[in-house]
């Protein structure tokens, strides 16, 4: 049990802060911190990523006549972990624009009072 | 006795039935029949009282439920990492061929030394646009949810932040951070092929020079350097320039006349670059400011 949590150190690193951000992203009533929880699932996703591509006493894949004594690290969680980056730089502004709206329009960014302020919009 | 009869009498309707001797029974009425009453339409406050009676009780068992998803969650993912493969293994299955391939042949089939940018310029190149039209949409959503209009500057909630001075420790600071700044993206925008970096971080730290040049020495220096209209035009070029290029890239070097095109790379980054350098310092000028 121990062996394995050590063995898989950042992975299991990775899935605690996972829960944290999902936690957050569900329980927060507060629409900035629940931005703040996605961001966290995200760090934890890139350090999954990072961590898997990583080969014990691997180098940079960076492939000049070196050759391939030390053994070079998988560049495709890297690029994977790039990709991700970009959506959640894209999806954070996208989403802080809309709090921003949110703000302007309502005066708050709490979801019960949102809930409730929407729903006397209504009538 | 009984039930005998009953379920010859069943039969008997049945093959007749299959035979097309007679038509089935026609329910609807029966089903009409069958129907509760309809109840009379409920007053406009006892909905109301309803409906916020629903929304107490969702409230109620929200965070309980919230709770256990989240816990059963990180257990399930849990028991997954357990049985994940160590850490930092060479054999494990994520070092397969592709990335044996991508190390092996990248230097010869992209001109890259660097297999990360290899990979990302090139054999995956199509996904990078990808990520490049997201930043794009990102700038073009952002802008219109944010932006405001110029023509209506009297608005009491869209009035315009007073220019103030900017903060003399930040502008002496400032002063000689940018230029390095720009040197360092310019170099990691140049250099991607043989050190880390690429078209990515180098347009980050470009995308920062700028947005330290707006925060120091105020949005007016910012936009002398950078209009709104060659902001657009630059964010535009960049999409377009990387999509024609890597189109002309795929299609070319698919003829097998790869090697003539081995400092597309050089372009290839820094359209992406440019397209990452608008997208930071759109998302700065847009949230401090409102416009570009």
């Amino acid at each position: 049990m121990l062996e394995d949590i050590l063995q898989n150190r950042y992975a299991v690193t990775a899935v605690i802060l996972f829960g944290v951000g999902f936690a957050n992203l569900m329980l927060q009533q507060n629409l900035l911190r629940k931005v703040l929880g996605f961001n966290i699932m995200d760090a934890a996703i890139f350090l999954l990523l990072a961590s898997l591509g990583y080969i014990d006493g691997g180098v940079a894949p960076i492939v000049g006549d070196r050759g391939f004594d030390p053994l070079y690290i998988n560049p495709i969680p890297s690029g994977l972990a790039l990709t991700g980056i970009v959506v959640s730089v894209a999806i954070t502004a996208f989403a802080l624009a809309l709090i921003q709206r949110i703000y302007r329009r309502y005066g708050t960014i709490e979801l019960r009072e949102l809930l409730e302020l929407a729903k006397k919009e209504d009538d | 006795m009984h039930e005998d009869r009953r379920d010859k009498n069943l039969r008997r309707r049945l093959t007749s039935w299959v035979d097309g001797e007679r038509e089935p029974k026609d329910q609807t009425l029966f089903v009409m029949e069958q129907r509760p009453p309809r109840r009379a339409r409920q007053t406009e406050e006892e909905f109301e009282r309803k409906d916020r009676d629903r929304l107490q009780k969702f409230f109620n068992w929200y965070p309980a439920a919230a709770a256990v998803i989240c816990l059963v969650m990180v257990a399930v993912l849990l028991i997954a990492v357990m049985n994940m493969p160590g850490f930092g293994q060479a054999d494990n299955p994520i070092n397969n061929e592709v990335s044996d391939r991508y190390l092996k042949h990248g230097r010869e089939e992209t001109g890259s030394e660097n297999a990360v940018t290899a990979m990302i310029v090139g054999y995956r190149g199509f996904d990078t646009f990808g990520e490049s039209c997201v930043m794009f949409l990102a700038v073009a959503a952002v802008m219109i949810l944010l932006a405001r209009e110029e023509h209506r500057p009297a608005d009491a909630d869209t009035e315009e932040p007073e220019e103030e001075r900017a903060d003399l420790i930040l502008e002496q600071a400032a002063r000689p951070l940018i230029p390095f700044m720009l040197l360092i993206a310019a170099y990691m925008l140049l250099h991607s092929e043989t050190t880390p970096g690429g078209g990515f971080s180098g347009g980050t730290l470009l995308g920062a020079g700028l947005i330290l040049t707006s925060a120091a020495f105020g949005a007016e220096s910012a936009q002398r350097l950078l209009s709104r209209r060659q902001y657009s035009a630059v964010r535009t070029f960049g999409l377009l320039a990387y999509g024609l290029l890597y189109g002309a890239y795929i299609f070319i070097g698919a003829n097998g006349l790869q090697n003539h095109l081995t400092r597309l790379f050089l372009l290839l980054d820094l359209a992406v670059g440019l397209v990452v350098a608008c997208t930071i310092y759109g998302f700065y000028a847009l949230f401090s400011r409102g416009r570009i």
